[in-house]
């Protein structure tokens, strides 16, 4: 692993960052406090979406299959058979990573196209969702209430605002930093060479089918974990938010305007997009119906169109121009 | 048995009216290399333009292509030169996130105006039904039936006869030589976008008559239209019409045989099924 | 009948083409020659309207024509016929010679052009129906300078005509070539073939890293020492 990803770790301006947003808890409303523990939670499940669909360039909407059964199964686990939510989560994570890979798996095996890869993850997807909603152990149609968050770690509980918000600061950070040490360590060059064309990466030797493996693997557990993570915030498991194909559109909104394929990208989009949503619905949401994603949708397009190429590089342009103001040749 | 030829027509019926949807996404990928996602939202906007034609002056949609046509052509040319043609040779993924934003602005805004409540919009031929032996078609799917393919083979002649059709195949097949034949590319891709527009109000005319509506609808025919499109080999003119009227008959078997949201399934069962043995699609092309 | 005026062009911002100045006079057959990465590709692109000089002028019939988009450059005049033919794989034979004359100026003679073409080339008559894709290099070559004559050029640029022809092939073309000025029209030859171009064109520039290097009748370049380094990069 190459010393950038060793360079983030001891770097004051990371953990500053981090101590900083620690505090946070201590100084905003609740109602900030849920806001920014939202993003940080599509943070954390843009990154790890991002691991596939940036770097590996498979553009796969099959995440919410993970989001879900992370949240849906670690659940219905706990309510039907009393199983402890972290057994549930890992029970829920080896199951995702296990069903990624197979669907890495079919994409390699059969020689999907890009556009294709995208549909059928969707209709599995879809396959997905109609389970869930069916299945009275899952919760069918009505989705499952989790019991009172009293703040017992050891039952996966967090205790509510603070407590949820350094959850998932922590796991947020933690997706972000893999995806620095995917980046940084050979896999993220080969998930790159695969990206860019998988043609001429098979021709030198890569092993393109262990890579799309690793990479669907790596982020299919990551979404699980956070899907067990969110459920529990939430309370109540709703399968039309987890299970549905539209967090995963919403998921790849975030990572794509934010700067795809790298690090820091999907928390960027995240961190914009999710709280402009939440104020939006909070400000307009009850005077007319549609109005708040009216704006929401402007926004975005708004967005892209003034950077094309995602927020991050905006910001890097920005940056780099503060730094060095003169012209480089 | 009888309901195996009820399946089957009903498929075809509406499988038509697919294949033309699909080919305007297919025209526009071949000549931009945009795959527009707010494609179904443009259908719902033609529909409520329709509704709102017949709440204002009782027109009947059929009537109405005469104004939501040209209108929404025009609608389509504007969108492609402020929106989309800003971000041609952009990655792919962040143009198909322009036109997801496209698609929440266009849904929410015929939300505010229309509200969310399904809406029927009444056609002269709305109840009429032709039946044949142990068949009974709806006239409304009879008439869309054959106008997508009356508009898919005139499509088709364009495309083969006349200049503008050979400047889309040329741009195509190789935009830089088509410049140098002095063509103007950028025109080309304006005027290929609007008429993909064009023919979606007209698919909506079609497509409206006998059934309720509402804003969310867009996402439903917009993933149709891609299944439809990728099944095809996204720029095979026949490969899209078989895949449209293959869709259409897996809707329809979907929907006649199978209990609840299962039937909603066929259509992606055999999507899947087809690309999984045959990734190409349904062109004649040999598998690379 | 051309003269470019201290051209300055490139991609993105970087020239590759600096400060190159030169002329052609009407039913000229001029020569333009020089290694790879040269120039020479550039250089025609500008003239088509494909790169955007960054100083400089290009002067076509008197007229300062260096704003004029790609498709007007086509309808004034300018064709190229590009280096690898870039035929239209699956349209036909008669599909892409129909094309050849899609310009406003060339339309309204097409028939009576497209007539003319298929006399100067038969091979092409025979294959009328075929796909352009399915066609030889040769044969391609053939379609791609009867679909250049198609627009009623008055300038055609040919880049790299003899690439991947067999010897028989580049006589036949280079016959064809001799034979356009008396048709009125004036040819710049882009060739990497050095002995080639100086049969065929009565003046040369060789082009060395975006610059002109030598330039004058043929037999003049050919014997000019500065050529040979130029090739050789020396």
């Amino acid at each position: 692993m190459r010393e950038e990803f060793y360079k983030t770790l001891s770097s004051p301006l990371w953990w500053g960052v981090l101590v900083v947003a620690a505090l946070l808890p201590l100084v905003l409303s609740s109602y900030y406090l849920h806001i920014l523990t939202l993003s940080l939670v599509y943070v954390a499940l843009a990154s790890s979406w991002n691991i596939v669909g940036g770097m590996a360039g498979q553009i796969s909407l099959a995440h919410s299959l993970f989001i879900g059964i992370g949240a849906m199964l670690s659940s219905a686990l706990l309510l039907k058979f009393g199983v402890n939510m972290w057994l549930g989560m890992l029970i829920s994570a080896a199951l995702s990573g296990l069903l990624g890979a197979v669907i890495a798996w079919i994409d390699f095996r059969f020689q999907l196209g890009h556009l294709s890869f995208v549909l059928i993850t969707l209709a599995f997807a879809e396959m997905g969702a109609i389970v869930v909603e069916g299945w009275d152990f899952l919760g069918g149609a009505s989705g499952l209430l989790l019991p009172r968050d009293t703040g017992n770690f050891w039952l996966f509980q967090f205790g509510g605002g603070p407590g949820a918000f350094w959850v998932m600061l922590t796991l947020a950070a933690a997706c972000v930093l893999v995806n620095i040490a995917i980046l940084n360590a050979p896999l993220g060059y080969y998930l790159r060479t695969i990206r860019d064309n998988e043609k001429a990466a098979q021709a030198i030797g890569v092993d393109i089918l262990k890579y799309k493996i690793m990479a669907m693997v790596i982020s299919a557990v990551l979404a699980s974990v956070v899907g067990t993570a969110y459920v529990r915030y939430l309370t109540f498991a709703d399968p039309y938010l987890l299970i549905s194909p539209v967090i995963t559109i919403e998921i790849v909104l975030f990572a794509t305007v934010g700067g795809l394929g790298r690090a820091y990208g999907p928390a960027l989009g995240a961190l914009l997009l999710v709280p402009l949503g939440e104020i939006l619905r909070g400000k307009l949401g009850s005077t007319l119906p549609g109005l708040h994603y009216f704006i929401y949708g402007i926004v975005v397009i708004a967005v892209i169109l003034v950077t094309p190429r995602g927020l991050l590089s905006l910001f890097e342009r920005v940056w780099w121009s503060w730094r060095r103001p003169a012209p480089h040749q | 048995m009888s309901e195996l030829y009820q399946a089957l027509a009903q498929g075809l019926l509406i499988g038509s009216t697919y294949g033309l949807l699909a080919l305007g996404m297919g025209l526009v990928y071949g000549v931009s290399g945009v795959v527009n996602f707010s494609h179904g939202d443009f259908i719902s906007l033609g529909m409520f333009m329709c509704l709102a034609l017949y709440s204002a002056f009782s027109l009947d949609p059929y009537v109405s292509v005469l104004i939501t046509v040209p209108a929404m052509t025009a609608i389509g040319a504007v969108v492609y030169i402020f929106l989309i043609r800003p971000m041609v040779g952009h990655q792919f993924l962040m143009v198909v996130q322009l036109t997801l934003g496209l698609s929440l602005v266009l849904q929410n805004g015929i939300l505010m105006i229309f509200g969310g409540q399904p809406a029927r919009t009444p056609s002269v031929v709305e109840s009429k039904l032709l039946i044949l032996g142990d068949v009974v078609l709806q006239v409304p799917h009879v008439i869309a039936f054959g106008v997508s393919f009356v508009l898919a083979g005139g499509l088709y002649i364009m495309l083969r006869s006349t200049d503008f059709g050979r400047s889309i195949r040329a741009v195509h097949q190789n935009a830089h030589a088509a410049a140098l034949m002095g063509i103007n590319v950028g025109r080309v891709q304006v005027l290929t976008f609007a008429l993909g527009i064009g023919i979606l109000a007209l698919a909506a005319a079609l497509l409206l008559p006998g059934t309720p509506i509402q804003p969310t609808q867009g996402l439903r025919y917009t993933v149709i239209t891609l299944l439809v499109v990728v099944l095809g080999g996204m720029t095979n003119f026949v490969g899209i019409m078989l895949g449209g009227l293959i869709i259409g008959i897996a809707e329809a078997f979907g929907t006649i045989y199978l209990a609840g949201v299962l039937g909603l399934l066929m259509p992606y069962i055999i999507f899947v099924a087809i690309m999984l043995f045959r990734p190409q699609g349904l062109t004649w092309k040999s598998r690379q | 009948m051309l003269e470019l005026e201290n051209l300055v062009a490139g991609y993105g911002g970087v020239a590759v083409l600096r400060d190159v100045s030169i002329k052609l006079d009407a039913g000229e057959i001029v020569g333009l020659l020089g290694a790879n990465n040269a120039g020479k590709t550039t250089l025609i692109n500008c003239l088509s309207g494909m790169v955007a000089p960054i100083s400089g002028r290009i002067l076509f019939e008197g007229r300062d024509i260096s704003r004029l988009s790609a498709q007007q450059r086509v309808e004034a005049g300018i064709v190229q016929v590009p280096e690898g033919r870039l035929v239209f794989p699956e349209m036909s034979v008669r599909e892409n010679l129909l094309l050849g004359g899609i310009n406003a100026r060339a339309r309204t003679h097409r028939p009576r052009q497209m007539d003319k073409v298929l006399e100067l080339f038969p091979r092409l008559k025979e294959r009328l129906s075929q796909h352009a894709g399915t066609l030889s290099g040769g044969e391609q070559q053939m379609l791609a300078i009867g679909r250049g004559l198609m627009a009623e050029a008055k300038l055609l640029m040919l880049d790299e005509p003899s690439l991947g022809l067999s010897p028989l092939f580049v006589q036949y073309i280079f016959e064809i070539i001799d034979k356009l000025p008396a048709e009125g029209l004036t040819v710049l030859l882009v060739e990497q073939n050095l002995m080639l171009t100086l049969r065929h064109a009565a003046r040369c520039y060789v082009l060395e890293r975006g610059q002109v290097a030598v330039e004058g009748a043929a037999d003049v370049v050919m014997n000019d020492p500065r050529t040979r380094s130029a090739y050789l990069g020396l």
